[in-house]
């Protein structure tokens, strides 16, 4: 008999569609049979009909409520309205039937109750809806402006910020394993969805655990659901957060299991439960550093790229996941100055340029310092001499420079000066008489000269 | 006339008709329909996802289709383009190079506490061994105060450009699936290597060389073969090439007696013609990988001789590395390591034969044979890594330096008795390995052993992190980078591994 009600109660999304079906094909008959009203007969059926669907889906709705751990609150509105709009189709019929001779309804003009009864069955539909997919389903796709002007409350992921200092001093529970949970399981196990009776937004919900109790077991993550169900393979029917829902981190599964083996604590912090710093070491800032600057750029057009491409040049986006390029002469050794003309269509997207081993020239410089966002240069075995290197100054996202084994001057060094993002430059040139490294613009740049050599050791002749 | 257009069209036909016989009428009856049902689930013919190449519609063909190597873009910004594995095959000892053990000197001799033999199985070692102390003097070097032996007293003064991993274990004790696992990821035969999954997932940039070259030095190829820059699974276009220090650099690539460049290159356009008719008609990958590589040998004919070349080289980069032109040697390959990957070289693998120091002879103790061959490394691996930096080539390359597992503490006592010189067994529980260059944190050290280095304490990384590691600084997520096979998809690390943040600069 359980089964029997949990599984019509499990139709109810089915079923509702027909009422809904029967009304609103009622409703489009009597906007055209509204002059003649010579069908009423067959529109009162179906209103008959539509009535008595949807005394069904009031019973496998209710059924559906009771099985699968909705607050009455979350459904009270959909509930009476469901039932209203099922009394209302009875008196649609009725009303058809002229039935009702002499009653407040009869007097009631027809085209009044078609308007209330569209407007009833929307909003019954609508609040089913609500129930099933989220109140903030149909105004999620809106941009967050519009939602919080229409009064929605953005849903705010907390983010769990560990530093080199903080790490020792945080609490576990509170900066970590709660927001864990806040992004991954509270936004289905929350007093208004409360799945599975489980509440996972407090400390109380946590350890009172849902309809399969326990959920949670100190010091034992192997027995507590709440750790292993996380752990189980993402097609698992019995995986946490069903598949499709945002899913943690392999890092952050495993926090939580630490958490449950360190005796579920609540207040104590890091330090205090002697945890390992390697465990965290996902959630620290990252310093990741890439090769083009941080802000996004639109695609470039696929007629500038293979116009690029046809004269020779080499060219990727430097990931999947941006759209700045990466251009490079490895293929065309051949490049001159005038070559540049093509890179013009592309200039903004190029972050990486290898121009190494070409024929361009120090007349190519001006061209390079109209790339914005250049970030990596590399002209290496050129005959650049570095005369008017100090225009590249205006770039302010280029990060190195590769001049070795080119001409460069002894006397351009000094225009290396100013540059306000420069870290490297490559200036391995024997000519240049210098060895090693050297600092320049306040220790912001190293200028690599190299010219390295392994000094012969005794023990290098000696053979044991 | 018409006679004779009708007489072509029906010698055609039944051309076609003769390549399908009787016999392969009723082969396909009994497989075609398992086939059908198969083709969905072994998808071998299918190398890539459309939607990762441009198709192209004249032809059918996509980008990646007529040229394998075709460059991608990695899934994530990556920290390094091109890859140096320098893997010195047979196993060096850390407890002669990098890890210290003062401990172990004190208890040199005396016999190893049964409690570490327990449930241990080790490839000669039998009974009860004596431990062996450190045969070397160790010193803190650099800024960074990390060990290194005497034995490398050239590579004491790059050793702040590397990162140590101190700690690395593997589950493999012999030569040969020690090696697969180090450079497949699995000690069977049949997985693709490292290098191939890079090529494979990158592509190369230069049109005329390999995206994938091995070179070998010490006498003798590593003993797993050539399965460990084999390309498993993947088609065949992405296993290494392997290329000769010492007299030609590929085999047969001068042209043969007689013949002219024109000719060859007609002979190999007109191949590739028939070829590329055979692809449209069977979808097999290995026509490609054929057609490519008939181009790429045709190309590489100027290219290779070229790169190959290091007599080119100014006298001053030469003494650096040590090199010995015409012959075959370690540091030679070195420098051509360096200018394969200023070309442009995906993945560039070098193997150094001659490292298991069993001690069964003088040319494998650890205090002599040892030494010789860590001398014969020490200038030409510290010349390249300071010719890299020079070039600004470090920054985006990374080094990864190794061999397929360690050596124990114990002296080794082949066949329970004593013997003549010091050696040590092979020992996977704990050995050092180093990379060094693109998005390594310079001079750090990860992990920790014991006091008598017999396993890892703190910090413990297995063969899998290690890969992982790899495909996370050329921009791939180790989990992610799959290849379907046999009706499932493959990674590199299979059902393992994890980042060593601790070593990412």
């Amino acid at each position: 008999m359980h089964v029997l009600k949990e599984l019509l109660g499990r139709l109810h999304p089915l079923i509702v569609h027909l009422p809904i079906g029967f009304i609103i094909i009622g409703l489009i008959l009597q906007v055209y049979d509204r002059k003649l009203k010579e069908h009423n007969k067959v529109i009162s059926l179906i209103y008959l009909w539509a009535g008595y669907f949807a005394i069904l889906a009031c019973i496998t709705g209710y059924l559906q409520y009771l099985g699968e751990g909705y607050s009455f609150d979350s459904v009270k509105l959909h509930l009476w309205s469901g039932i209203v709009t099922a009394l209302f189709c009875f008196l649609m019929w009725a009303k058809l039937k002229d039935a009702l001779k002499t009653t407040l309804i009869s007097k009631t003009p027809l085209v009044v109750l078609s308007m209330l009864f569209f407007a009833l069955i929307s909003f019954t539909g609508h609040q089913g809806g609500n129930i099933t997919h989220g109140e903030d389903y149909l105004v999620e796709p809106l941009p967050n402006s519009i939602k919080s002007a229409l009064g929605y409350e953005v849903f705010e992921e907390k983010e769990i910020v560990l530093t080199d200092e903080n790490w020792e001093t945080a609490v576990l529970y509170t900066d970590v394993v709660q927001p864990i949970l806040n992004n991954h399981c509270v936004s289905c196990h929350n007093p208004k969805k409360a799945k599975g009776e489980l509440l996972l937004n407090t400390k109380e919900g946590i350890l009172k655990s849902g309809e399969n109790a326990p959920v949670i077991m100190a010091n034992h993550p192997d027995k507590s659901d709440l750790f292993t169900r996380m752990e189980l393979p993402k097609e698992d029917d019995k995986h946490m957060p069903p598949d499709g829902k945002t899913q943690p981190s392999k890092e952050a599964i495993k926090l939580i299991g630490v958490w449950i083996e360190n005796g579920l604590s609540f207040d104590q912090t890091i330090g205090e439960l002697g945890l390992e710093k390697s465990l965290f070491q996902s959630f620290f800032p990252k310093t990741t550093k890439t090769d083009y600057p941080g802000t996004a750029i639109t695609a470039a057009v696929q007629d500038s790229i293979k116009k690029v491409k046809n004269i020779g040049l080499h060219l990727d986006p430097i990931s999947e996941s941006t759209n700045y390029l990466k251009v490079s002469a490895l293929n065309f050794p051949g490049f001159t100055d005038t070559n540049f003309q093509t890179l013009k269509s592309i200039a903004p997207q190029i972050a990486i340029l290898d121009l190494g081993g070409t024929q361009v020239t120090d007349a190519i410089i001006k061209d390079l310092a109209t790339l914005p966002n250049l970030t990596i240069l590399k002209i290496d075995n050129t005959d650049i001499t570095g005369e008017h290197i100090d225009l590249l100054k205006s770039l302010e996202h280029l990060r190195s420079i590769n001049l070795s084994n080119t001409n460069f001057k002894k006397e351009n060094l000094d225009k290396l000066k100013g540059f306000t993002s420069l870290e490297s430059v490559y200036l391995f040139n024997p000519s240049l008489e210098k060895t090693g490294t050297e600092l320049l613009n306040e220790g912001r740049t190293i200028i690599e000269y190299g010219n390295y050599n392994l000094p012969p050791l005794k023990t290098d002749s000696i053979i044991y | 006339m018409k006679n004779n257009i009708e007489k072509l069209i029906a010698e055609k036909l039944k051309r076609e008709i003769e390549t399908q016989t009787r016999r392969h009428f009723i082969k396909q009856c009994a497989t075609g329909m398992g086939g059908i049902a198969l083709g969905s689930i072994f998808m071998g013919c299918d190398p890539l996802t459309p939607s990762k190449t441009n198709s192209n519609l004249h032809t059918g063909f996509t980008e990646r289709d007529l040229n394998p190597l075709a460059t991608l873009s990695p899934p994530f910004a990556p920290r390094a383009k091109n890859v140096i594995y320098l893997h010195m095959a047979g196993a060096p000892s850390q407890l002669e190079m990098f890890d210290y053990k003062p401990e172990l000197a004190k208890l040199n001799n005396q016999e190893c506490p049964q409690s570490l033999l327990e449930g241990k199985k080790f490839a000669f070692i039998r009974g009860t061994p004596k431990l062996l102390g450190p045969q070397a003097t160790f010193k803190q070097e650099g800024e960074s105060g990390n060990w290194v032996s005497d034995n490398l007293p050239h590579f004491k003064k790059v050793v702040d450009e590397v990162a140590f991993l101190k700690a690395v274990h593997t589950d493999q004790f012999n030569h040969g699936p020690a090696q697969l696992f180090m450079h497949t990821g699995s000690p069977r035969l049949g997985r693709p290597s490292i290098g191939s999954w890079v090529t494979y997932g990158l592509g190369s940039e230069n049109q005329n060389l390999p995206g994938f070259v091995v070179l070998t030095s010490g006498g003798k190829a590593p003993s797993a073969g050539k399965s460990v820059w084999g390309s498993g699974f993947l088609p065949s276009v992405y296993q290494g090439v392997q290329c000769r220090s010492k007299g030609d650099p590929v085999l047969y690539i001068e042209d043969p007696d007689g013949i002219s460049r024109d000719l060859k290159k007609n002979t190999i356009k007109a191949i590739n013609e028939i070829n590329k008719k055979e692809y449209s008609k069977y979808a097999d990958p290995e026509i490609l990988a054929r057609i490519n590589q008939y181009e790429m040998a045709y190309r590489m004919q100027i290219a290779v001789p070229e790169v190959m070349n290091i007599n080119n080289e100014p006298d001053y980069i030469k003494e650096m590395y040590g090199v010995e032109p015409g012959k075959e040697s370690f540091a030679n390959n070195c420098l051509l390591a360096r200018k394969l990957v200023e070309d442009g070289v995906r993945f560039v693998q070098l193997f150094d034969w001659g490292w298991d120091a069993h001690g069964t002879d003088a040319s494998t103790a650890v205090d002599l044979g040892l030494k010789n061959k860590c001398r014969e490394i020490d200038r030409p691996m510290s010349a390249l890594l300071l010719d890299l930096k020079q070039r600004g080539l470090l920054e985006d390359t990374l080094v990864v330096w190794g061999g397929e597992f360690g050596r124990t503490p114990m002296q080794e006592n082949r066949e329970g008795k004593t013997m003549g010189f010091k050696g040590r067994d092979h020992h996977g529980d704990a050995f050092t390995m180093w990379m060094a260059g693109g998005g390594i944190k310079k001079g750090a050290s990860h992990g920790q052993t014991d006091a008598i280095g017999f396993s890892g304490v703190d910090g413990r990384v297995s063969v899998h992190d290690v890969h992982a590691t790899i495909l996370h600084l050329l921009g791939f997520d180790h989990e992610q980078f799959t290849f379907d096979f046999q009706g499932r998809p493959f990674r590199l690390t299979d059902v393992e591994g994890e980042v060593i943040h601790e070593i990412l600069a």
